[in-house]
Protein backbone atom coordinates (compact mmCIF):
# COMPACT_ATOMS: atom_id res chain seq x y z
CA UNK A 1 0.00 0.00 0.00
CA UNK A 2 0.75 3.53 -0.85
CA UNK A 3 1.26 3.83 3.25
CA UNK A 4 4.06 1.63 3.49
CA UNK A 5 6.36 2.91 0.73
CA UNK A 6 6.25 6.35 2.06
CA UNK A 7 9.27 6.05 4.60
CA UNK A 8 8.41 6.93 8.26
CA UNK A 9 10.91 8.11 10.80
CA UNK A 10 10.93 9.90 13.82
CA UNK A 11 11.77 13.40 14.34
CA UNK A 12 15.74 14.23 13.55
CA UNK A 13 18.30 16.38 12.98
CA UNK A 14 21.63 17.21 13.28
CA UNK A 15 22.47 17.71 16.88
CA UNK A 16 24.06 20.82 18.91
CA UNK A 17 24.00 22.82 15.19
CA UNK A 18 23.92 26.19 15.89
CA UNK A 19 24.67 25.59 19.87
CA UNK A 20 27.97 27.33 18.96
CA UNK A 21 28.49 28.26 15.68
CA UNK A 22 26.17 27.57 12.74
CA UNK A 23 27.45 25.30 10.46
CA UNK A 24 25.90 24.78 6.60
CA UNK A 25 25.47 21.08 5.99
CA UNK A 26 25.19 21.69 2.56
CA UNK A 27 29.10 20.90 1.29
CA UNK A 28 28.50 20.64 -2.24
CA UNK A 29 26.12 21.43 -4.89
CA UNK A 30 26.08 20.92 -8.87
CA UNK A 31 24.24 22.36 -11.20
CA UNK A 32 24.13 20.13 -14.16
CA UNK A 33 22.43 21.56 -17.55
CA UNK A 34 22.04 21.37 -21.28
CA UNK A 35 24.28 24.12 -23.09
CA UNK A 36 22.05 23.86 -26.19
CA UNK A 37 19.03 22.68 -25.42
CA UNK A 38 15.92 24.40 -24.84
CA UNK A 39 14.84 22.97 -21.34
CA UNK A 40 18.14 24.63 -19.89
CA UNK A 41 17.12 27.98 -21.20
CA UNK A 42 16.01 29.14 -17.38
CA UNK A 43 19.06 27.11 -15.86
CA UNK A 44 21.66 29.24 -18.05
CA UNK A 45 19.98 32.25 -17.61
CA UNK A 46 20.52 31.92 -13.58
CA UNK A 47 23.97 30.84 -13.76
CA UNK A 48 24.89 33.89 -15.49
CA UNK A 49 23.14 36.16 -13.55
CA UNK A 50 22.75 34.36 -10.22
CA UNK A 51 24.90 31.93 -9.13
CA UNK A 52 28.11 34.18 -8.65
CA UNK A 53 26.04 35.82 -6.26
CA UNK A 54 25.14 32.42 -4.30
CA UNK A 55 28.98 31.65 -4.50
CA UNK A 56 30.20 34.83 -2.77
CA UNK A 57 27.40 34.78 -0.21
CA UNK A 58 28.09 31.43 0.34
CA UNK A 59 31.93 30.37 0.24
CA UNK A 60 31.55 27.02 2.75
CA UNK A 61 29.60 25.07 -0.38
CA UNK A 62 31.58 23.68 -3.09
CA UNK A 63 30.02 24.86 -6.53
CA UNK A 64 30.22 22.98 -9.61
CA UNK A 65 28.72 23.39 -13.18
CA UNK A 66 28.28 19.92 -14.94
CA UNK A 67 27.13 21.01 -18.76
CA UNK A 68 25.98 17.71 -20.03
CA UNK A 69 24.49 17.53 -23.39
CA UNK A 70 20.38 16.86 -24.27
CA UNK A 71 19.76 16.06 -20.90
CA UNK A 72 17.21 17.74 -18.19
CA UNK A 73 18.47 20.72 -16.03
CA UNK A 74 19.53 19.36 -12.43
CA UNK A 75 20.50 20.00 -9.37
CA UNK A 76 22.70 17.84 -6.88
CA UNK A 77 23.39 18.86 -3.19
CA UNK A 78 25.51 16.67 -1.12
CA UNK A 79 25.59 17.07 2.65
CA UNK A 80 27.65 16.80 5.66
CA UNK A 81 26.10 13.29 6.79
CA UNK A 82 26.49 12.22 3.15
CA UNK A 83 22.93 12.76 1.89
CA UNK A 84 22.06 13.74 -1.81
CA UNK A 85 19.79 14.84 -3.07
CA UNK A 86 18.90 15.73 -6.87
CA UNK A 87 16.11 17.83 -8.02
CA UNK A 88 15.36 17.96 -12.03
CA UNK A 89 14.13 21.98 -12.86
CA UNK A 90 13.23 21.48 -16.69
CA UNK A 91 11.95 24.98 -18.04
CA UNK A 92 12.00 26.26 -14.25
CA UNK A 93 12.43 30.19 -14.40
CA UNK A 94 15.23 31.83 -12.86
CA UNK A 95 13.78 33.12 -9.67
CA UNK A 96 12.32 29.33 -8.86
CA UNK A 97 15.45 28.00 -8.90
CA UNK A 98 17.25 30.48 -6.67
CA UNK A 99 14.31 29.30 -4.54
CA UNK A 100 15.02 26.05 -4.63
CA UNK A 101 18.76 26.47 -4.08
CA UNK A 102 17.98 28.39 -0.95
CA UNK A 103 15.91 25.24 0.16
CA UNK A 104 18.38 23.02 -0.42
CA UNK A 105 21.22 25.54 1.02
CA UNK A 106 19.15 25.58 4.63
CA UNK A 107 18.16 22.01 5.03
CA UNK A 108 20.17 19.85 7.28
CA UNK A 109 20.67 17.17 5.14
CA UNK A 110 18.22 14.66 6.73
CA UNK A 111 15.82 12.70 4.50
CA UNK A 112 12.54 14.15 4.27
CA UNK A 113 9.78 11.38 5.61
CA UNK A 114 6.38 11.26 7.52
CA UNK A 115 7.25 11.82 11.00
CA UNK A 116 6.30 9.07 13.67
CA UNK A 117 6.04 9.71 17.06
CA UNK A 118 5.82 7.37 20.00
CA UNK A 119 2.39 7.64 21.59
CA UNK A 120 2.35 7.68 25.87
CA UNK A 121 0.56 8.74 28.26
CA UNK A 122 1.40 10.65 31.69
CA UNK A 123 -1.93 8.95 33.46
CA UNK A 124 -2.27 6.07 32.35
CA UNK A 125 -5.71 5.09 33.44
CA UNK A 126 -6.43 3.58 36.73
CA UNK A 127 -9.24 1.02 35.59
CA UNK A 128 -6.58 -0.75 33.68
CA UNK A 129 -6.63 -0.55 29.80
CA UNK A 130 -9.01 -2.49 28.11
CA UNK A 131 -8.58 -5.96 26.60
CA UNK A 132 -11.34 -8.40 24.70
CA UNK A 133 -11.97 -10.24 27.44
CA UNK A 134 -13.14 -7.30 30.03
CA UNK A 135 -16.63 -7.00 29.26
CA UNK A 136 -17.74 -10.61 28.03
CA UNK A 137 -19.70 -12.83 30.39
CA UNK A 138 -17.65 -14.96 32.35
CA UNK A 139 -19.25 -18.12 31.98
CA UNK A 140 -17.70 -17.63 28.33
CA UNK A 141 -14.85 -18.81 30.02
CA UNK A 142 -16.13 -22.52 30.41
CA UNK A 143 -18.31 -22.64 27.26
CA UNK A 144 -16.94 -25.14 24.35
CA UNK A 145 -17.75 -23.44 21.12
CA UNK A 146 -19.87 -23.16 18.92
CA UNK A 147 -22.18 -22.96 21.48
CA UNK A 148 -26.36 -23.50 20.24
CA UNK A 149 -27.30 -20.92 23.36
CA UNK A 150 -25.04 -18.33 22.87
CA UNK A 151 -26.11 -18.60 18.75
CA UNK A 152 -29.98 -18.66 18.33
CA UNK A 153 -31.66 -15.65 18.20
CA UNK A 154 -33.00 -14.60 21.79
CA UNK A 155 -36.97 -15.14 21.50
CA UNK A 156 -39.01 -11.89 21.64
CA UNK A 157 -42.67 -11.88 21.50
CA UNK A 158 -44.60 -14.64 20.35
CA UNK A 159 -44.80 -15.94 16.58
CA UNK A 160 -48.07 -16.59 14.88
CA UNK A 161 -48.33 -20.41 16.28
CA UNK A 162 -47.63 -19.62 19.55
CA UNK A 163 -50.54 -17.27 19.41
CA UNK A 164 -52.58 -20.27 17.99
CA UNK A 165 -51.52 -22.60 20.36
CA UNK A 166 -52.39 -20.08 23.32
CA UNK A 167 -55.70 -19.78 22.05
CA UNK A 168 -56.03 -23.56 21.77
CA UNK A 169 -54.91 -24.12 25.15
CA UNK A 170 -57.15 -21.40 26.51
CA UNK A 171 -60.38 -23.03 24.51
CA UNK A 172 -59.34 -26.20 25.71
CA UNK A 173 -59.26 -24.77 29.20
CA UNK A 174 -62.40 -23.04 28.64
CA UNK A 175 -64.06 -26.26 27.20
CA UNK A 176 -63.24 -28.43 30.59
CA UNK A 177 -64.69 -25.41 33.02
CA UNK A 178 -67.72 -25.52 30.70
CA UNK A 179 -68.07 -29.36 30.57
CA UNK A 180 -67.17 -28.59 34.21
CA UNK A 181 -70.17 -26.39 35.06
CA UNK A 182 -72.52 -28.35 32.76
CA UNK A 183 -71.57 -31.92 34.85
CA UNK A 184 -72.69 -30.02 37.76
CA UNK B 1 4.49 -0.10 35.01
CA UNK B 2 6.22 -3.02 34.26
CA UNK B 3 3.61 -5.03 32.61
CA UNK B 4 2.11 -2.31 30.84
CA UNK B 5 3.92 -4.06 27.46
CA UNK B 6 2.17 -7.02 28.44
CA UNK B 7 -1.40 -5.97 28.83
CA UNK B 8 -0.82 -3.85 25.60
CA UNK B 9 -0.30 -7.28 23.89
CA UNK B 10 -3.79 -8.31 25.07
CA UNK B 11 -5.59 -5.17 23.58
CA UNK B 12 -4.17 -5.53 20.69
CA UNK B 13 -4.56 -9.25 20.36
CA UNK B 14 -7.00 -10.65 17.24
CA UNK B 15 -9.94 -12.53 19.12
CA UNK B 16 -12.04 -15.58 17.12
CA UNK B 17 -15.21 -15.39 16.81
CA UNK B 18 -17.31 -18.51 15.56
CA UNK B 19 -20.82 -17.73 13.44
CA UNK B 20 -23.41 -20.40 12.75
CA UNK B 21 -24.84 -19.62 9.25
CA UNK B 22 -27.64 -22.46 9.52
CA UNK B 23 -30.79 -20.85 8.01
CA UNK B 24 -29.65 -17.65 8.01
CA UNK B 25 -29.39 -14.79 5.36
CA UNK B 26 -26.44 -14.48 3.90
CA UNK B 27 -27.10 -10.63 2.92
CA UNK B 28 -28.44 -9.59 6.80
CA UNK B 29 -25.41 -12.58 7.98
CA UNK B 30 -22.99 -9.95 6.12
CA UNK B 31 -23.60 -6.76 7.88
CA UNK B 32 -24.07 -8.39 11.33
CA UNK B 33 -20.42 -9.69 10.80
CA UNK B 34 -18.83 -6.29 9.54
CA UNK B 35 -18.30 -5.02 12.78
CA UNK B 36 -16.39 -7.93 14.36
CA UNK B 37 -14.16 -8.28 11.42
CA UNK B 38 -13.46 -4.50 10.70
CA UNK B 39 -12.69 -4.38 14.88
CA UNK B 40 -16.09 -1.75 15.53
CA UNK B 41 -16.66 -3.63 19.05
CA UNK B 42 -13.17 -2.44 20.63
CA UNK B 43 -12.63 0.78 22.23
CA UNK B 44 -9.54 1.38 20.49
CA UNK B 45 -11.04 0.72 17.07
CA UNK B 46 -9.57 3.42 14.61
CA UNK B 47 -10.01 3.32 10.53
CA UNK B 48 -6.32 3.58 10.00
CA UNK B 49 -5.56 1.06 12.39
CA UNK B 50 -5.88 -2.79 11.63
CA UNK B 51 -7.79 -4.32 14.73
CA UNK B 52 -10.38 -6.54 13.05
CA UNK B 53 -11.01 -10.33 14.62
CA UNK B 54 -11.11 -13.30 12.72
CA UNK B 55 -14.34 -14.89 11.81
CA UNK B 56 -15.11 -18.32 11.55
CA UNK B 57 -18.40 -19.50 10.22
CA UNK B 58 -19.65 -23.10 9.58
CA UNK B 59 -22.45 -24.31 7.75
CA UNK B 60 -22.78 -21.92 4.93
CA UNK B 61 -23.92 -24.58 2.69
CA UNK B 62 -27.42 -24.34 4.49
CA UNK B 63 -27.73 -20.45 4.42
CA UNK B 64 -31.24 -19.56 3.91
CA UNK B 65 -32.15 -16.93 0.86
CA UNK B 66 -35.45 -14.72 0.94
CA UNK B 67 -38.19 -14.63 -1.02
CA UNK B 68 -37.57 -16.13 -4.83
CA UNK B 69 -33.36 -15.07 -4.59
CA UNK B 70 -32.11 -18.31 -5.29
CA UNK B 71 -33.33 -17.91 -8.93
CA UNK B 72 -33.25 -13.97 -9.18
CA UNK B 73 -30.15 -13.14 -7.43
CA UNK B 74 -27.30 -13.20 -9.85
CA UNK B 75 -23.15 -13.02 -9.43
CA UNK B 76 -21.25 -11.49 -12.27
CA UNK B 77 -17.88 -11.55 -13.45
CA UNK B 78 -15.86 -10.43 -16.35
CA UNK B 79 -12.43 -11.80 -17.28
CA UNK B 80 -12.21 -8.37 -18.93
CA UNK B 81 -11.80 -10.46 -22.15
CA UNK B 82 -13.69 -10.39 -25.40
CA UNK B 83 -16.71 -12.20 -24.63
CA UNK B 84 -15.50 -12.96 -20.67
CA UNK B 85 -18.48 -11.74 -18.93
CA UNK B 86 -20.74 -14.22 -16.94
CA UNK B 87 -23.67 -14.53 -14.68
CA UNK B 88 -25.12 -17.22 -12.61
CA UNK B 89 -28.28 -17.57 -10.54
CA UNK B 90 -27.32 -17.97 -6.55
CA UNK B 91 -28.36 -21.42 -6.53
CA UNK B 92 -25.69 -22.42 -9.29
CA UNK B 93 -23.08 -20.73 -7.51
CA UNK B 94 -24.00 -22.39 -4.20
CA UNK B 95 -23.88 -25.52 -6.32
CA UNK B 96 -20.50 -24.58 -7.48
CA UNK B 97 -18.87 -23.60 -4.47
CA UNK B 98 -21.09 -23.56 -0.96
CA UNK B 99 -18.68 -20.55 0.77
CA UNK B 100 -19.13 -18.49 -2.39
CA UNK B 101 -22.53 -16.68 -1.64
CA UNK B 102 -21.71 -15.39 2.00
CA UNK B 103 -18.35 -14.30 1.13
CA UNK B 104 -19.17 -12.07 -1.65
CA UNK B 105 -22.04 -10.54 0.69
CA UNK B 106 -19.63 -10.15 3.02
CA UNK B 107 -16.85 -8.49 0.40
CA UNK B 108 -19.52 -6.05 -1.37
CA UNK B 109 -20.42 -5.25 2.58
CA UNK B 110 -16.95 -4.16 2.91
CA UNK B 111 -16.75 -1.71 -0.08
CA UNK B 112 -14.95 1.40 0.55
CA UNK B 113 -12.89 0.18 3.06
CA UNK B 114 -9.08 0.16 2.61
CA UNK B 115 -7.77 -3.18 4.73
CA UNK B 116 -10.84 -5.13 3.08
CA UNK B 117 -8.89 -7.77 1.44
CA UNK B 118 -6.78 -8.47 4.79
CA UNK B 119 -10.58 -8.91 6.47
CA UNK B 120 -11.57 -11.10 4.06
CA UNK B 121 -8.28 -13.19 4.65
CA UNK B 122 -9.50 -13.40 8.12
CA UNK B 123 -12.97 -14.87 7.59
CA UNK B 124 -13.06 -18.51 7.20
CA UNK B 125 -15.97 -20.07 5.80
CA UNK B 126 -16.89 -23.89 6.27
CA UNK B 127 -19.63 -25.30 4.21
CA UNK B 128 -20.45 -27.47 7.08
CA UNK B 129 -20.20 -27.99 10.47
CA UNK B 130 -16.86 -30.30 10.35
CA UNK B 131 -14.68 -26.72 11.38
CA UNK B 132 -10.78 -28.26 11.85
CA UNK B 133 -9.61 -28.31 15.44
CA UNK B 134 -7.12 -26.04 14.97
CA UNK B 135 -9.30 -23.32 13.77
CA UNK B 136 -11.98 -23.87 16.60
CA UNK B 137 -9.57 -23.82 19.41
CA UNK B 138 -9.05 -20.84 18.98
CA UNK B 139 -12.44 -19.50 19.29
CA UNK B 140 -13.49 -17.45 22.70
CA UNK B 141 -16.71 -15.99 21.72
CA UNK B 142 -20.29 -16.62 19.38
CA UNK B 143 -21.65 -14.38 17.41
CA UNK B 144 -25.32 -14.32 17.60
CA UNK B 145 -27.28 -15.71 14.21
CA UNK B 146 -29.58 -12.79 12.26
CA UNK B 147 -32.59 -14.41 12.26
CA UNK B 148 -34.67 -17.52 14.00
CA UNK B 149 -33.68 -21.21 12.99
CA UNK B 150 -37.42 -22.68 11.77
CA UNK B 151 -38.44 -25.67 12.95
CA UNK B 152 -39.12 -28.22 9.92
CA UNK B 153 -42.00 -30.26 9.62
CA UNK B 154 -39.98 -33.49 9.94
CA UNK B 155 -38.86 -31.69 13.48
CA UNK B 156 -42.55 -32.50 15.08
CA UNK B 157 -43.07 -35.74 16.15
CA UNK B 158 -46.77 -37.58 14.22
CA UNK B 159 -48.52 -36.74 17.65
CA UNK B 160 -47.45 -32.95 17.55
CA UNK B 161 -48.49 -32.72 14.03
CA UNK B 162 -51.65 -34.44 14.99
CA UNK B 163 -52.46 -32.14 17.63
CA UNK B 164 -52.20 -29.15 16.09
CA UNK B 165 -55.74 -26.83 15.97
CA UNK B 166 -57.08 -27.27 12.24
CA UNK B 167 -57.77 -23.91 11.27
CA UNK B 168 -59.61 -24.43 8.22
CA UNK B 169 -60.85 -27.23 5.64
CA UNK B 170 -58.83 -27.35 2.67
CA UNK B 171 -60.83 -27.43 -0.31
CA UNK B 172 -61.64 -30.54 -1.49
CA UNK B 173 -59.38 -30.50 -4.48
CA UNK B 174 -56.63 -29.12 -2.92
CA UNK B 175 -53.15 -30.78 -3.42
CA UNK B 176 -52.22 -31.53 -0.23
CA UNK B 177 -49.34 -34.19 -1.26
CA UNK B 178 -47.69 -32.06 -3.43
CA UNK B 179 -44.63 -30.81 -1.15
CA UNK B 180 -43.88 -34.57 -1.50
CA UNK B 181 -43.27 -35.17 -4.57
CA UNK B 182 -40.10 -33.65 -6.71
CA UNK B 183 -39.72 -29.32 -7.41
CA UNK B 184 -40.71 -29.05 -10.95
CA UNK B 185 -40.34 -25.10 -11.45
CA UNK B 186 -39.35 -24.00 -14.86
CA UNK B 187 -35.61 -23.75 -15.52
CA UNK B 188 -33.74 -20.68 -15.07
CA UNK B 189 -33.89 -18.54 -18.18
CA UNK B 190 -31.23 -15.96 -17.10
CA UNK B 191 -28.07 -18.04 -16.39
CA UNK B 192 -25.72 -17.99 -19.04
CA UNK B 193 -24.92 -21.65 -20.32
CA UNK B 194 -21.03 -20.98 -20.52
CA UNK B 195 -21.15 -19.63 -17.09
CA UNK B 196 -17.15 -19.11 -15.89
CA UNK B 197 -17.43 -17.13 -12.96
CA UNK B 198 -14.01 -17.14 -10.87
Amino acid sequence: MTKNLIPQDFLKNVLQNGVGRYVCQLQRITFRFCKSHGASRHMRDFIENHLLGFSQKNPGVAVYLQPRRHRAPSIVAEYLNGYREVLFLSDKQPSEICKWTEHLRTRSGVQIVKMINNIHTETPSTQGIWHPFMFTDTEWAVTKFPNKKLSSVLKTGKTATDIILDEQTEALTEGVKHCQINNK
Amino acid sequence: MAHSRVTQWATMTRTWWIYDANYQCPFKTAYRLLPYLQGLNKPVYHSDSDVGDHVVVFNTKHIAMRGDFWRTFKHFHHTKFAGGFSRASAWRVHEMDPTRILERAVYSCLAGVETRKMMMKRLHLYPEEDVPEKILENVTGQIRQVQIVPKKLTDYSQEEIDKFPKLFEYPEDYDVEGYKRENRQEPDQHTSMKWRLK
